[in-house]
């Protein structure tokens, strides 16, 4: 085929127009200015100029997360690529379709320590999923193709294409080849027919049964699987952090997140359960606990797309390995009907005695804000955090209703994630409305970005938990170190200025009677609008496992044993 | 069950795919005793010959984080018994002036050759498994070896062979 020849430049953006992507996140620099150069003759492909590339990267996440597409960020040589580096771990960490364009000093100059050098590749290759430095333009097309494929295939992830600033400019007629085909690189399709059907076997000689539902089944689009599997084997269906929204969370089988500091009811039933099933999940130590004592009475099956997650962290003793897309509909087929009253009963029993609460003792509570946004919303915005005991509550209390609407660093457990992740969502769905929830500890990573959302304005709500704590850290502290409190507790700028500098929106708000006004100024303001959730300075996230310690040894909220636990929340009986 | 292990990976060479490979190893704290890459039957592949210790656990991790690099093609476990597997081992000795004959004997039985002598030393060369070098190293032991160089095993499978991706008549041309 006879092409014109067209620049590394021109190739990249084509590549980006192919694959249709409308947005992408970026920082200018020497060595990519060929490309930002190019950038201004492709109007259909909106640039977002980022304050700082980490949020390029976590906007591309958020971009990613919201709508199962691959997000782009781009930056330039050296510190640009360096600062590329959270937000491509935060997104490996959680399999997450990313691709990353860097620029690299001129090919001749590669190992010289030339100007804003360095070996971005060699950095990027532990946190990748895979990564390339094109040093010839002929190959670009190629490999521009597949880093696109192997992104958004098998077990997404993302993947960094490094170029170098003579790349960009040279010329090349290759073209864009019209398959991908990577010898070695298969995408697990469908487990064979015995594995779908031992499973359910085993599922149907079960007593108390029970699913994990991670964020396998987002990614692959299969929730309303989950939601028949539920229904036909009455199985109750417990989410990891990030499977949050893979079943509607009103629904009357939907236990809520278990682990760490997840539903006491969820984390029980697993510890009894004779059957747990695990759907596109990777039994992280947050969930489990210590290994040795999770699930003690059961079985574990394992559906997951990765088989390397098999065995890795529990004991399995079936594994249905593949594309859950084909494994879940027929394992939905296989499994008999059943009706488990027996095992309901138990739940639910253990679901009254210990529901999440938010104790009404005068004090206005970071759950306060977390069930008031639930109520505001309709539990309908895409909801992202940073990490922490705000994002615990989060995960608690916001009632999930579909994939897509949770965006939370689950894995690499990033601060500073959460407002520029909810402005790549906004981007990718500006008809939905979408929420950062923050700790003030978080904020103060990345809210140089208010001037992004204020320049754009981008109609994103942030709801700032402000208890002048690195609260978790604290909490750690209060119950592991004798509550030394070393370093934890932190100063705040005066929000209202800071959001008036920045242009932007801005309520503050001390109780819950004023909270409703609060949600619904930020929620019919047009442009960037930031909640200041003035809350609580001491408030324990419960119940809790301590690291390392097994999942029978649940600490509960010691306001369970008071009378003021008038206010409860969560799956009902 | 503690053991080790002889894993042949077939990669498609690529700028930093050496890089991924010890990366990986070290990442996820799987202790490699010895690698060996080299040029394959088909221009642009390689067959790395990686020896791992570690339990069957570890094995299975091991093959399969392997399998999910990218530019890997291919992870074989090579059956000990079904398996030829090769090192090659130069040794220095000096001091050998009164006692060249005994060394000679010794090589003799380790079916080794001298590939450099000089008035008082000798560079010899031993192949064979990784044991038997052991073995042949030990026996040197009253002698005076200066340096030991050893290219790590590369290995080979004998039976119950799976159809090499290269093989494929149409793999050269597609992959060029």
């Amino acid at each position: 085929m006879n092409m014109e020849k067209r620049t590394g430049s021109q190739v990249v953006m084509e590549a980006l127009a192919r694959h249709g992507v409308d947005t992408i996140f970026g920082y200018p620099g020497g060595v990519i200015l060929p490309l930002y150069d190019e950038m201004l003759k492709w109007p259909q492909i909106d640039h977002i100029l980022v304050r700082h590339e980490q949020c390029a990267a976590h906007m591309a996440d958020g971009y990613a997360r919201a709508t199962g597409k691959v997000g782009v960020c781009l930056g330039t040589s050296g510190p640009g690529a360096t600062n590329l580096v959270t937000g491509i771990a935060t997104a490996i960490m959680d399999s997450v379709p990313m691709l990353v364009l860097t620029g690299q000093v001129n090919s001749w100059a590669i190992g010289k320590d030339a100007f804003q050098e360095v070996d971005i590749q060699g950095i990027t290759i532990p946190i990748t999923k895979h990564n390339y430095l094109v040093t010839n333009v002929d190959d670009l097309p190629y490999v521009m193709a597949e880093a696109f494929y192997l992104a958004n295939t098998g077990r997404k992830g993302p993947v960094h294409v490094d170029i170098p600033k003579d790349v960009f400019q040279a010329l090349t007629d290759a073209p864009f080849p019209e398959t991908v085909h990577r010898r070695g690189y298969t995408i697990p399709g469908a487990a064979p027919l015995t594995d779908i059907e031992r499973a359910a076997e085993m599922l149907n000689q079960a007593e108390r049964p029970i699913a994990i539902a991670g964020a396998g089944v987002i990614w692959s689009e299969t929730a309303p699987f989950i939601r028949q599997l539920a229904e036909k084997a009455d199985l109750p269906i417990i989410n990891s952090l990030l499977g949050l929204g893979a079943i509607d969370r009103q629904d009357p089988r939907s236990l809520g997140m278990m682990g760490m500091h997840g539903e006491a009811a969820a984390t029980i039933a697993v510890q009894e359960a004779d059957l747990v099933i695990g759907i596109g999940n990777r039994f992280d130590d947050r969930l489990t606990g210590k290994t040795s004592g999770f699930a003690p009475k059961a079985e574990i099956i394992h559906f997951d797309i990765d088989p390397t997650e098999f065995g890795k962290c529990v004991r399995t003793m079936h594994v249905v390995p593949g594309d859950l897309t084909h494994n879940l509909p027929a394992f939905v087929e296989a499994v008999k009907p059943a009706k488990r009253k027996t095992w309901w009963g138990e739940i639910r029993q253990w679901q009254a005695e210990y529901p999440l609460v938010v104790p009404e003792d005068g004090r206005f509570l970071a759950r306060h804000v977390m069930k008031g946004l639930n109520e505001c919303t309709g539990g309908n915005a895409i909801v992202s955090t940073d990490v922490g005991q705000h994002q615990m509550w989060a995960a608690q209390f916001y009632q999930f209703k579909r994939p897509y609407q949770w965006l939370s660093s689950g894995g690499l457990g990033t601060m500073g994630f959460g407002f520029p992740a909810a402005m790549g969502a906004k981007f990718a769905c500006p008809d939905q409305e979408v929420w950062a929830i923050v700790g003030d500890g978080g904020f103060q990573m990345t809210l140089q970005e208010l001037q992004t959302a204020f320049e754009c304005k981008l109609d994103v709500n942030i709801a700032l938990i402000n208890n002048g704590y690195l609260g978790m850290i604290r909490q750690w502290q209060e119950l592991f170190y004798d509550d030394r409190q070393s370093h934890s507790s932190m100063g705040n700028p005066d929000y209202a200025k800071l959001a008036e500098a920045y242009g932007v929106h801005f309520v503050r708000c001390d109780n819950a009677a004023d909270l409703p006004a609060a949600v619904e100024a930020a929620r019919t303001t047009k442009g960037p609008s930031l909640v200041e959730f003035v809350v609580a300075m001491e408030e324990n996230v419960y119940p809790m496992v301590a690291a390392g310690a097994s999942n029978d040894n649940l600490i509960m909220d010691p306001a369970l044993a008071r009378s003021d636990a008038e206010s409860l929340m969560g799956a009902q009986p | 069950m503690k053991s080790q292990h002889t894993i042949q990976a077939l990669v498609q060479n690529e700028a930093g795919t050496l890089n991924r490979l010890v990366s990986l190893f070290r990442r996820r704290g799987f202790n490699l005793a010895s690698l060996n890459a080299g040029d394959c039957e088909v221009e642009g592949f390689s067959r790395v010959t990686l020896v791992v210790n570690g339990d069957d656990e570890v094995l299975q991790q091991c093959v399969g984080q392997l399998q999910k690099l990218i530019d890997v093609v291919s992870v074989d476990d090579l059956p000990f018994t079904a398996s030829v597997m090769r090192e090659l081992a130069l040794i220095h000795l000096t001091g050998v002036a009164n006692n060249r004959r005994e060394i000679l004997d010794l090589l003799a039985v380790a079916d080794g050759k001298i590939v450099h002598f000089g008035l008082d030393s000798l560079t010899v060369e031993v192949s064979g498994d990784a044991k038997s070098i052991d073995r042949f190293i030990a026996m040197l032991g009253p002698y005076h070896v200066t340096e030991v160089v050893r290219t790590g095993v590369v290995g080979l499978r004998t039976e119950n062979r799976i159809p090499s991706e290269l093989a494929s008549p149409t793999f050269a041309a597609t992959s060029a």
